[in-house]
This record gives structure tokens, sequence and C-alpha cells, in this order.
């Protein structure tokens, strides 16, 4: 019997100075009315603030994305984040997203197998997404029409899917935002 | 109505996958208006819309969507660009600066971003590239990777 694995929060800082509070302009001030997971307004966002206009058209599809009711259950699109994120080398989103779906099945057992590099113990319909998820991530010519067909097998429908692949491709933009713009540490 | 992301997963109102794409309205859309304000952004930041297209060209070849290098062909090509920005645009590197840091940097972060550190940041300041400009490259980066995953998905959807 493996232990489970149980990640602690990163912290991130940017490479480049954000824009500070005190100094923002009245569209940064509005654009950042709007944060990603309707989190707090954090080092992060005073970042990407420096070009408000991607900013808000980024942050507003992304909470979409993760957040939208109906469709792929909410632990699915954060396996598929976490997926991407794994590939991308981006650790403080592969942390964060690693602890939604711990959190959101109650389980860390999904999270421990991907962690200790066993994906082998996952069940068929985790395994089938974070197939995508990493094939997708490492090169979009890298996933298949077999891809897709496992998914079908393990009973996802089309709109199911869609939300899948747009989960694991807003991590295609997020990780290059994240772990380049970046870097993270414990505690 | 067909949007880009249509057109680059080829999909046309009578295929089934159109109206499913249409059953998240938020995702169309968002997608669209994060098009407009990586290509063709009311303030650009000094990073113009010809070396913007320019860059997605050369990403749509980097990750070997071929429809999306047509589409961003035709775009670059309405704009009238230098013969440094086709140059940019074909993939070369023996360019002038700061677009041989630039497309260094795209090149990098696309194919492998898991080896970003905080030295290409410098990298790009040294080029000259203020922290606007830093930012709003690297959306720009960011978009064209996640366009092309999402029409990859849509295109594999339909042939499966």
């Amino acid at each position: 019997m493996i232990s489970s694995v149980r990640l602690k929060p990163l912290t991130w800082h940017p490479h480049i100075a954000p824009v500070e509070l005190s100094e923002a302009t009245t569209e940064q001030l509005d654009a950042m009315k709007v944060t990603p997971s309707a989190k707090k307004v954090s080092e992060y966002v005073r970042t990407l603030v420096h070009d408000p206009e991607s900013y808000v058209a980024r942050t507003v599809l992304f909470n979409a994305i993760m957040y939208v009711e109906g469709g792929l259950a909410r632990p699915d699109r954060e396996l598929g984040a976490l997926g991407a994120s794994i590939v991308n080398g981006c650790k403080f989103c592969a942390v964060v997203h690693a602890r939604r779906h711990a959190e959101l099945t109650n389980s860390d057992d999904l999270v421990t197998a991907l962690y200790l590099d066993k994906p082998e113990a996952l069940g068929p319909r985790d395994a089938a997404i974070y197939s995508l998820a990493r094939r997708l991530s490492a090169a979009p010519s890298q996933a298949t029409a077999d891809d897709i067909a496992s998914l079908r097998s393990v009973g996802m429908d089309d709109i199911e899917i869609i939300d899948l692949i747009h989960a694991i491709s807003i991590f295609g933009w997020a990780n290059r935002l994240m772990h380049v713009l970046g870097h993270a540490e414990s505690g | 109505m067909i949007d880009a992301m249509d057109k680059a997963a080829g999909l046309s109102p009578d295929d089934a996958l159109f109206s499913a794409r249409r059953f998240r309205p938020e995702f169309v859309q968002g997608a669209e208006e994060c098009l407009l304000s990586v290509l063709l952004p009311a303030n650009d930041h000094g990073l113009a819309a010809s070396l913007r297209v320019a860059l997605a060209r050369r990403m749509a070849a980097l990750n070997a969507d071929q429809a999306l290098m047509v589409e961003y062909n035709a775009q670059l090509a309405d704009l009238d660009p230098t013969e440094q920005l086709l140059a940019l645009a074909q993939g070369a590197t023996d360019l002038d600066e700061p677009l041989a840091t630039i497309a260094r940097h795209v090149d990098l972060i696309t194919l492998t971003p898991n080896k970003a550190e905080a030295s290409d940041i410098t990298r790009l300041a040294q080029a000259g590239l203020n922290n606007p400009q830093i930012v709003a490259l690297s959306e720009l980066i960011a978009f064209v990777n996640f366009q092309t995953r999402v029409a990859t998905g849509l295109r594999l959807m339909r042939s499966a």
C-alpha cells in the first residue's frame, strides 16, 4: 500500500515588475475586476494587467471553461488541467489543480498515482482523459482519433469531449503564462 | 456564422460538431474575443499587427497546423509585410534584433514551455522589450498554442 500524496500550495513570483495598484490606469483597474477563479487580485493578475485587453478576454474565457454549468464534470476538467500542467512543466498550476481535483473527489488517489508516475493505476475514464491531456499538450500532432474513440468508449458525449479539449487547451495557454513569466516557491 | 475556430477546424454549419460547439456560446465568443485581443488589440503596445500575424504563422508551423498556416499566410499577405517579417513567419532564425530574440523565445515557449527560465525573460528585456510588450507577446504565444489545440481536437472529433 503506497501512502497518499498530499500537496501543499506553492507561491508564485513574477520575473517582471507587476503593475502597482497606485499607478494603475483606469483601464487596468477596470480589467482587474475580473480574476481567474474569482480569487483576489494577485501578483499574477497585476503582472498580466500590463496588457489589460488580453487579460480580460482570457480570464473571462478561462472562468467559463473551468466553471460553466453542465457538461463535463468539474473533476474531469481539473484532470485535463493537471495533465497539461505536468507536460508543460508548470509546477504551480499542477499543484493548484491537483489539490482541486482531490477536494472535488474527496480522494488523493488520482493525484497520488500521477505524482508517483503510476498512470496505470487510473481507472479507464481517468486514463482516457489523462492520455488526451498529455498528447494534445505535448504537441497537437501527437493526439489521434483513437484518443477521441477512447473517450467515447468510456461514455463521454460530444459536449463533454468539447469541454475537455477546452480545459486541456486553456492550460496550454495558462501554463505558458505562469511558468514563463514567473516562478513557484514552496511556502 | 462561421468563426475563426470553425475555419481552422474545417467546420461548416451543416456539421453536427458545428452545432455541438455552440452548446458553449461562452467558449465560441470567448475564443473570438481572445483572438482579437492578441492579434488586433486596440492598444498594440508597439507590437504591430503584421508582427503578431507573422509570429502566429510561425507558431502554426511549429504546431504542424496546415489550416492555420494557410490562414495566417493569407492574413500576413494583406498586411504588406517586410522581408524580415516574411522570413520571421517562415521560421528563419538569422534575423535583425529584436526579431531574432523574439523568434528564439517564441520557438522555445511553443515547443518546450517546460524549459522556460527567468533568463529567457531577461533576454527579451535586453532586446528592448518593455513589460507590457513582454506580457502581450506571452499572451500571443499562449493563444496560438491554445488555438492549435482546440482546432486539432475538433478535427479529431470529426474524423473519429
